[in-house]
């Protein structure tokens, strides 16, 4: 019988863990921003204004995004930015905007509008190269979440000391992530059924995607069982954790077969800011959704005042 | 043109159509419990669709299941589960991932694509790939006949309409079901597309009768197997559930590990097969 709870997830720091993330953030500061966004007449609504949005990241690429306003809203706003989960496409974050913020839906390199360059495909991506940390997939698609939060910090109409993260599966994973490397600049994340927490022993725990990729390369790949290992230490959201000062909500469904919930209450453990974790029973993957969406709403409300 | 034609119209395109399959094997998502393939088939267009296909190992045949593609850019990949228990093949539409050689689908957009026509809407041509899916699956040698089912959303009521012969339809998505009344509770994707497309100039009577051709509830009555509708809101649904011959209501929970359990439950004894849970106790 498992005892999620109390079961031992453990992940090696790696010794050039802030060096190697360093040299991701500074070969971001290389290229200019250069945000471009365009207003969508058709997409926008007599409350919401929409904008797509197209900015440098890691390595150069372009990278896309959804960037919506209110209409009736006065500068500053605060901000939010939704991080997408594995296999699904960032949404226009409208509902967000309804309720007050200035809500940025990024897609990183990889997902639909930034794959021109990159694009190793759903399965694929949370194996890209895991043989090597330099050239993993998921370096320059956490970076690209660090360098939306940074389009928001350029712009006049946001308050930049009211930005918060919200996400739910690789949205939560990345949360944490993208906090860990902008302290005190992220003032809460909201991160649900965090993905990318434990990755070597989440697998273990369960049969399905994303994690059973990393079994099926294992599969046919044996030997590179430490390689991967080394390599998704530095991704890895447990070692991310301790960087993290924002005020945290963590949700977690206790029957979760997609991101076990182990590796939940390891991250819990692992962080060292205002945290709240919120179980649910009998649910897997939604993580207490939809119910877990008023908690959201109001931890989001309460950090970021969104109509002050 | 009516809804007969419409639909007669694209059985013989497809029927004039040769799929063509290709198969190739999947070493690293073959077990002892199942063999992977993926599968490259030819649709109305032509156009060459995708899919996953797993097959039991041991004798058959075996019981089977079609996945229809949900509504976004990815299909998750069959759970291992399900291949230790049936034939399952799951299904990239076009211009989803995998199948996107030549069109890749817009999201937001897709929901909206040539819908000013219900000849060029682009569910015309997605709906025929899942007819086209069913048939490669059901001529396999290895499936079991009397114990095919398909599960998904809307495109599964079609499909099971379209190609009677599927003993259990599992119903747990709805996308086009009363749209155009289920546009304006709120402006969540993808029913938000159509609101957006109405606000690049389209009318609401065009976008109603397009999307008429693909109402669940005017394909329902004519699918001859055991339907379940897993829902969260039985009156909402009323119209469809009662065309539907031969039908089960389950009332979703929210509680999601209770609800997977429930629809594999389901759908194991339907098919003579042991009920399993993706979460691993």
């Amino acid at each position: 019988m498992r005892d999620p709870e109390n079961a031992t997830v453990e992940v090696e720091l790696p010794g050039d863990f802030d060096e190697f993330w360093a040299a991701g953030l500074a070969d971001c500061a290389s290229y200019p921003l250069d945000p471009v966004f365009t207003e969508m007449p058709t997409l926008s609504t007599d409350k919401v204004i929409v904008y797509d949005l197209r900015y440098t990241s890691y390595g150069g690429l372009r990278i896309a995004g959804w960037y919506t306003v209110p209409r009736d809203q006065p500068a500053p706003l605060p901000a939010l930015v939704t991080i997408p989960g594995y296999i699904s496409e960032p949404t226009i974050p409208k509902e967000w905007s309804e309720l007050g913020y200035a809500a940025l839906a990024v897609a990183p390199r990889g997902k639909l509008r930034s794959n021109e360059t990159f694009n190793p495909g759903y399965p694929g991506l949370l194996t890209h190269n895991i043989v090597d940390h330099n050239t993993y997939g998921y370096r320059g698609f956490y970076l690209d979440v660090v360098r939306a939060v940074e389009v928001l910090l350029d712009r006049p109409d946001i308050d930049n000391l009211r930005i918060g993260l919200q996400g739910s599966s690789q949205g939560g994973g990345l949360g944490i992530s993208t906090a860990a490397l902008l302290p005190g600049v992220i003032r809460c994340v909201a991160a649900g059924a965090p993905y990318l927490c434990g990755i070597m022993t989440a697998p273990t725990l369960t049969r399905s995607y994303p994690y059973e990729e990393i079994n099926e390369y294992l599969r046919i790949h044996p030997k590179d069982v430490d390689r991967v290992r080394e390599t998704v230490a530095y991704y890895d959201g447990l070692n991310f954790a301790p960087k993290v000062q924002a005020p945290t909500l963590l949700y977690v469904g206790l029957e979760d077969d997609v991101c076990p919930p182990e590796t939940g209450f390891a991250l819990q453990r692992a962080l060292t800011c205002e945290t709240t974790l919120r179980t649910y029973p009998h649910c897997a993957h939604h993580a207490g959704l939809p119910d877990v969406m008023r908690v959201v709403e109001d931890f989001l409300a309460e950090h970021l005042t969104p109509g002050r | 043109m009516n809804f007969d034609n419409y639909w007669s119209a694209v059985d013989d395109e497809l029927a004039a159509i040769p799929g063509r399959p290709v198969l190739d094997l999947v070493p690293a998502r073959t077990t002892d419990e199942a063999t992977f393939y993926t599968l490259r088939i030819t649709s109305t267009g032509p156009y060459r669709v995708y899919g996953n296909l797993s097959i039991p190992a041991g004798d058959g045949p075996f019981p089977a299941v079609l996945l229809t593609p949900r509504y976004g850019s990815v299909n998750n990949i069959p759970h291992p589960n399900d291949r230790s228990r049936y034939v399952v093949l799951s299904l990239m539409h076009r211009g989803q991932r995998l199948a996107d050689e030549g069109f890749a689908a817009a999201y937001p957009g897709l929901l909206t694509m040539g819908i000013g026509d219900p000849a060029t809407y682009i569910y015309r041509g997605i709906a025929a790939d899942c007819l086209r899916a069913a048939e490669f699956l059901r001529g396999l040698t290895e499936v079991d006949p009397n114990r095919v089912a398909v599960s998904g959303d809307d495109l599964a009521v079609l499909t099971a309409a379209r190609r009677p012969g599927f003993s259990s339809v599992r119903v747990t998505d709805l996308l086009f079901y009363r749209a155009m009344e289920a546009r304006q509770k709120s402006s969540l994707y993808p029913l938000e597309e159509l609101n957006d497309h109405l606000r690049a100039g389209s009318s609401a009577e065009t976008l109603a009768n397009t999307l008429s051709y693909f109402d669940p509830a005017r394909h329902a009555p004519a699918i001859t197997g055991r339907t379940l509708f897993a829902i969260d809101n039985e009156d909402w649904c009323g119209s469809l559930i009662s065309v539907t011959p031969d039908t089960e209501v389950y009332n979703v929970t929210h509680l999601d590990g209770t609800d997977n359990d429930f629809l594999d439950a389901w759908l194991a004894e339907r098919s003579g097969v042991p009920a399993m849970s993706k979460f691993i106790a």
